[in-house]
């Protein structure tokens, strides 16, 4: 794959941006890390209020990846098998067996959209863990896998009756989570009110032209992306000073009001993790048109890759959205670059 | 008349010719004892030795190489010295002699201890007693008279109280009582409290000792300056720069628009700066970093004493 190739997925990565933009307004910012994530092969988590546009900014890029789309909503009775498999009696009165959402579409599968994930039990998080880390599921007496996957998921964190916090380990298999807030921009919140094609989703969503990525494409793409852009060795050694510094932030001299910091890091970011926030930062490089990564481009990323890895003391988790976005502006504005 | 003058001249004559003999006579004397040249080097105080001091003296003999000193004539350790039979209590404490040649002459080198033996509850004199030594040779013998020292010898404690006030020696002049110490102690505390409210003045200037001196932009210059002309100084400059944007503006920043943010004073500046920024990228992150400057180095120096301009508020 050619680099003139490379211009032309790029190309196409801000067509799709610029069509989901039309769609979900005012969301520029996070549209840009979803595409980021896209082509990172990495997996987004959603967090926001009650009806900010999370899922239709979802279902809006779904459209525009193309390939198997499915869609599960997160229920307090949801068991790992309903992603499987369901049973039924067909019209001739027999059980039948047949693929659950998982599996449906075999390895055509480009987008598993899980709605509301947090409503969903431990076990389901369990099934993700491996689903979204592997890539793979093991159903049937085999293994089953699906190569093009993304798990898009949102949950609120308003609600907490019937509802179950998802563990470090699953949040640490998502590459993003991003905070979806209502726009600014008051012209923007009056035409979400007044302008009545916000109002029906569904035609909203159509308005996206479908399969504007080639979804089995995506894998290659991406790592020809991370292949071609380069990090330099000053860069490398900026990631890890940020690295380290969320590790143990007392040690870099990092402070956030009200919070004791020698005992607010029980840990810090993953390998994972911040492998990870490179990958997408590489990937930034490539959508601005860049053939190394900046500092810039890990700060576009920085919060969104690591803020939901981090481990906070129990006492701090009720502030823990306000404490990791300080700590995490606080790394930024404290380390130096060069 | 004649006769008188005469008589005159004859007596003159007398008299002027008695001295010359009987000089002529003492010269003579001196002549048959060959000379020997007494040097004595002594303790260099007079005063404050107390019983159970030992004093040492070198005496140095010099005589022709015709005559040897007899060994049996030197002071005997142990030996005291005695007046009227009664000791003086100056003993011999150690004897030693050494001796060598030059110039057609022996020289002997004879160390001389000696230890106080007595006391007194006043100050006593006393003296290192004259010894007698004996050369002999070129069929002679004679003795010479090594000369005595004198000093003092001090009472252990003084007996009884003294009253000064009844003891007032026109001589002696008032007793001062000595206020170098508190002198000293006040010049002192007088340097430690100037460099205290120097220190002070130096913190409370934010660290410079004029407004608006020795900035981070300031101290950046000088050290831009003098960064060597290679890709390393090259580097050194732009990193210096850096630490001195991320001190002026309080946290790191990363671009021209950050900076004019949080210090409107630079905005003059500002394509400058976005030209040092692209220029950082270049070097450090991005070598296809388009629009830096051609001579790096200088150009550096020239944007690092504009900074600096800027800091001192000069536009």
């Amino acid at each position: 794959m050619s680099d003139r190739q490379l211009d032309d997925w790029r190309a196409q990565a801000l067509q799709l941006e610029n069509e989901v933009n039309q769609v979900v307004v005012g969301q520029a910012g996070a549209v840009r890390l979803i595409t980021t994530a896209i082509f990172a092969r990495g997996h987004v988590l959603l967090e926001g209020d009650v009806g900010v546009g999370k899922t239709t900014l979802l279902r809006a890029f779904t459209r525009g990846i193309g390939g198997g789309y499915q869609r599960v909503e997160g229920t307090i009775d949801l068991m790992p098998n309903d992603l499987v498999y369901h049973t039924y009696l067909g019209d001739d009165g027999r059980p039948h067996v047949s693929p659950g959402p998982l599996l449906s579409h075999g390895t055509n599968l480009s987008v598993f959209f899980f709605n509301e994930i947090n409503r969903a039990r431990p076990q389901v998080h369990s099934l993700l863990l491996r689903v979204m880390a592997e890539r793979t599921l093991s159903a049937f007496n085999r293994e089953h896998h699906f190569p093009h996957m993304l798990v898009f998921a949102d949950r609120n964190q308003v609600e907490k009756e019937e509802t179950f916090e998802i563990p470090s380990a699953a949040r640490d298999r998502f590459m993003m989570e991003i905070p979806i807030v209502v726009p600014a921009n008051i012209d923007t919140m009056e035409s979400l009110i007044f302008d009545t094609r916000f109002h029906d989703v569904d035609a909203l969503v159509d308005k996206v032209a479908p399969g504007i990525l080639q979804f089995d494409g995506l894998n290659e793409v991406a790592a020809l992306i991370q292949s071609s852009i380069q990090a330099s060795p000053t860069l490398r050694r900026y990631t890890l000073d940020l690295w380290l510094a969320t590790r143990s932030p007392a040690d870099y001299g990092l402070k956030v009001e009200g919070v004791d910091i020698k005992r607010l890091v029980i840990a810090g970011a993953s390998p994972r993790g911040i492998a990870m926030m490179m990958r997408a930062a590489r990937v930034n490089a490539w959508l601005n048109g860049r053939e190394a990564v900046l500092p810039e481009d890990i700060h576009t990323v920085f919060h969104e890759t690591i803020a939901h890895r981090m481990v906070f003391n129990p006492i701090y988790e009720m502030r823990r959205t306000e404490i990791a976005r300080e700590l995490l502006s606080q790394t930024i504005r404290t380390i130096s670059a060069a | 008349m004649l006769g008188y003058h005469r008589l005159n001249i004859l007596l003159l004559v007398l008299c002027l010719a008695s001295p010359l003999a009987w000089s002529a006579d003492e010269t003579g004397k001196a002549a048959e004892l060959p000379p020997v040249t007494i040097t004595a080097n002594n303790p260099a105080r007079e005063v404050g030795y107390h019983i159970g001091d030992i004093l040492t003296r070198t005496v140095t003999l010099k005589v022709s190489d015709q005559y040897q000193i007899l060994p049996t004539s030197l002071p005997i350790p142990g030996n005291q010295k005695r007046y009227r039979n009664k000791e003086q209590g100056i003993e011999i404490y150690a004897s030693k002699l050494s001796e060598s040649h030059r110039d057609g002459q022996n020289i002997y080198t004879l160390e001389l201890s000696y230890q106080v033996f007595t006391s007194s509850i006043v100050a006593k004199p006393a003296a290192l007693p004259p010894e007698f030594v004996k050369f002999s040779g070129n069929g002679k013998q004679f003795q010479v008279r090594i000369p005595s020292w004198n000093f003092r010898i001090s009472p252990l404690a003084v007996y009884g109280s003294v009253n000064v006030s009844k003891d007032m020696s026109p001589l002696r002049g008032p007793l001062l009582i000595s206020a170098d110490k508190h002198r000293q102690t006040m010049v002192a505390a007088l340097a430690i409290l100037s460099l205290s409210l120097l220190g002070l003045l130096y913190i409370l200037g934010n660290r410079a000792w004029l407004p608006r001196m020795g900035g981070p932009f300031a101290r950046a210059y000088r050290e831009v300056r003098k960064t060597s002309a290679d890709n390393t100084g090259l580097e050194t400059a732009i990193s210096r720069l850096h630490q001195a944007f991320k001190q002026s503006c309080g946290q790191s920043v990363f671009s021209a628009d950050e900076i004019i943010q949080l210090k409107p004073a630079f905005t003059p500046l500002k394509d400058d700066i976005e030209r040092f920024f692209r220029l950082s990228r270049a070097v450090f992150f991005d070598s296809a970093e388009q629009g830096t400057p051609d001579n790096p180095n200088p150009w550096l120096r020239q944007f690092s004493r504009r900074c600096r301009d800027i800091e001192r508020g000069m536009k």
